[in-house]
């Protein structure tokens, strides 16, 4: 084998190593830029959404009488309906951010909680997010500590908008779209 | 709306969870349909070139070396890689949605490590088992089916949260177990081996997994005290005298070790996650001040009274006085691997082409210099940068993960390999002391192989269980 077969394959060589990182680096960047959509999933995921909002209200309209509720999904559809995440703003986990899945969101100090939070001032089944009627909605479970929603502590099932403040002990955290 | 009041919350459930769990099996069903291992497949993809990278390398030494392709390392070899390939295969059915960069950028590594092993003992004349690049083949065999197993049997990474105090006492009995008389070697004045008739092991390496796992185990638990109370002198807040006591314990663990098996490596690898771990539990940076304190009063004290130490040193800062170069155990073998890294320049010399044998352990401790000689400055940044997609995929794992345990347990695990590659690298290169430690992956050893690739083990299977997050 010639000298310089020899280095070209040399060179090739090195030109593979660095190829094959920059292939990894090309397949991660969804991780410095988000996953892109192609047309066809956008289509799909707006159609999801607009889906998402129509079917919502049928739990809810099956306990109560349906009227109320078709006017009520026109009036409602800007609150916290697409509330899809919820992000701890203050606190020892401040930072976390969770998906809010359609059946709710258990918060508590046990671990079959969604949200689990562990501090002296959370109950072991301390409050639920659910949805009702177009609107996520905080119940308190009988709480030692209570819940609070805008700094108010809650009685009873309380609307929450996207972006106010729900605080349980030392642990603050809002929903986000 | 505010006059109705919601429904009782166990009807509402009822109505809801039903539905709801329905809908939900569907959506799984339907991603399962549109998303048909993506990540498998890029996986698959990215293993390919690796398996080129790694046959090449080996390829490129017999040209290099004995101008001549022999087949019989390379059929070796290729058994390696069927070995990967099952690896892949059983991610396939039991961790579908694990990182996919992971297993690629390690058999690279791994390929790299063996070809240059390999070339090292073409220069040396050993063949057979003597050589150690048979023994590394040998073993990576070993550390590929350990792996697979961990994957297969550790289905939930946090029932290991539970054996916390178990994997403790495992890590101090395999860190002392080099001390027992009988079993115990030293070999270069480190007693880090354990040998039973021919065959010869670091416990240390599997103890720093052990060691992982305990410290996330503890840390998930008391990480509220130790990072709540406490009072504040200066802005930053240090934590209760009682809540000292972990890092203290481990610290007397680290120094023991640095005292009586004469491991400053170990000792400082051990030291390092235990800190990198306080931190980031508590996100306190009194922890690191202690810590750096504690490294600083161990680092002086050990100067003064360990001579290793001591020899370390001035190897280190006196390396091109004559004197220091030509005494016993002086800074020789560090020289001879900066001259040789100055010697493959930019490009290298071409694997099989340069002179690395001449550097003592050119093929452990001294791989990197190795490395560097025969594939230049363009091959060792690449090396370093595939380091760095290994450590920033576990950290990017860790902060992902859905709960303590699995944040502390990825990004521990993903540091270790980290901060090793720093303390080897560093130390070769002439920025900080050199210690004896493995450079992960590519040195001569099985122990750490071992061990390396159980850490990939359990990344992949922390990664898998934090699914559907959007990685790649």
């Amino acid at each position: 084998m010639s000298e310089l077969t020899l280095i070209i394959i040399r060179i090739g060589f090195l030109a593979l190593l660095w190829l094959f990182i920059f292939i990894v680096l090309y397949s991660l960047r969804s991780d410095l830029f988000g996953p892109r959509l192609t047309p066809l999933q956008r289509v799909a995921v707006q159609s999801a959404r607009s889906r998402e909002s129509g079917a919502a209200p049928a739990p809810a309209a099956a306990g109560a009488d349906a009227p109320t509720t078709v006017t009520e999904r026109q009036g409602a559809s800007s609150a916290s309906a697409q509330a899809t995440r919820v992000v701890i703003t203050s606190g020892p986990r401040s930072g976390l951010e969770l998906d809010l899945p359609q059946t709710g969101l258990t918060i508590g100090r046990s671990s079959g909680s969604g949200l689990q939070i562990k501090d002296d001032y959370t109950s072991s089944n301390h409050a639920k997010i659910v949805r009702w009627r177009e609107q996520w909605v905080v119940q308190d479970l009988g709480s030692t500590n209570g819940t609070f929603v805008e700094g108010k502590r809650i009685s009873e099932s309380t609307p929450v908008q996207v972006g106010s403040s729900v605080r349980i002990g030392t642990t603050t955290f809002e929903l986000r779209r | 709306m505010s006059d109705q009041t919601a429904p009782s919350p166990q009807a509402q459930n009822a109505l809801q969870t039903g539905i709801v769990q329905l809908r939900d099996v569907t959506e799984a069903i339907r991603v399962r349909i549109r998303n048909p291992a993506k990540l498998r497949n890029l996986e698959l993809f990215l293993l390919v070139i690796a398996w080129v990278l790694a046959g090449g390398a080996m390829v490129l030494v017999q040209l290099g070396a004995l101008q001549r392709v022999d087949l019989f390392p390379l059929q070796l070899a290729a058994g390696l890689g069927v070995l990967t390939l099952a690896l892949h295969i059983v991610l396939r059915i039991v961790a579908r949605e694990a990182d996919a960069i992971i297993l690629p950028v390690a058999t690279v590594l791994n390929g790299l490590g063996i070809a240059m092993i390999y070339r090292i003992d073409i220069a040396d004349g050993l063949s057979g088992w003597d050589a150690a690049s048979m023994r590394q083949i040998a073993w990576t065999g070993i550390a590929l089916l350990v792996a697979i197993a961990a994957i297969v049997v550790v289905r939930n990474h946090r029932v290991l949260a539970r054996y916390r105090y178990v994997a403790m006492a495992i890590a101090f009995i395999l860190l002392l177990l080099p001390l027992m008389p009988g079993i115990g070697r030293t070999v270069n004045g480190a007693t880090v081996w354990i040998g039973v008739g021919p065959l010869s092991f670091q416990p240390g390496e599997l103890a720093k997994i052990a060691l992982a796992i305990f410290f996330a185990g503890y840390l998930m638990t008391a990480r509220d005290s130790l990072s709540v109370v406490g009072r504040k002198v200066l802005g930053v807040r240090f934590p209760r005298l009682r809540d000292l006591g972990p890092i203290l314990v481990v610290w007397a663990m680290c120094m023991l070790v640095l005292v009586f098996q004469r491991d400053l490596g170990t000792s400082v690898l051990y030291f390092g996650l235990f800190l990198v771990m306080i931190y980031i539990a508590t996100g306190r940076r009194s922890w690191m001040v202690i810590g750096v304190g504690l490294v600083a009063v161990g680092g002086v004290a050990a100067y003064f009274s360990l001579g290793y130490v001591q020899r370390r040193v001035h190897a280190w800062i006196h390396a091109f006085d004559p004197a220091v170069y030509e005494a016993q155990g002086g800074s020789f073998q560090i020289v001879q691997g900066v001259f040789g890294m100055g010697h493959g320049g930019l490009l290298g010399t071409g694997l099989g082409l340069g002179r690395p044998d001449i550097t003592p352990y050119a093929n452990s401790d001294y791989i990197i210099p190795s490395l560097g000689e025969e594939l230049g400055l363009t091959g060792i940044v690449a090396i370093l940068g595939l380091y760095l997609i290994l450590v920033s995929r576990g950290v990017r794992i860790g902060f992902q993960g859905p709960d303590d345990f699995t944040k502390l347990l990825g990004v521990g695990l993903a540091f270790v390999i980290g901060l090793q590659v720093f303390i080897v690298v560093g130390g070769v290169t002439r920025l900080i002391p050199l210690t004896g430690l493995t450079t992960p992956f590519l040195a001569a050893g099985g122990s750490s192989l071992l061990a390396n690739w159980l850490i990939v083990a359990l990344l992949l299977r922390l990664s898998d269980s934090v699914r559907g997050r959007g990685i790649v």
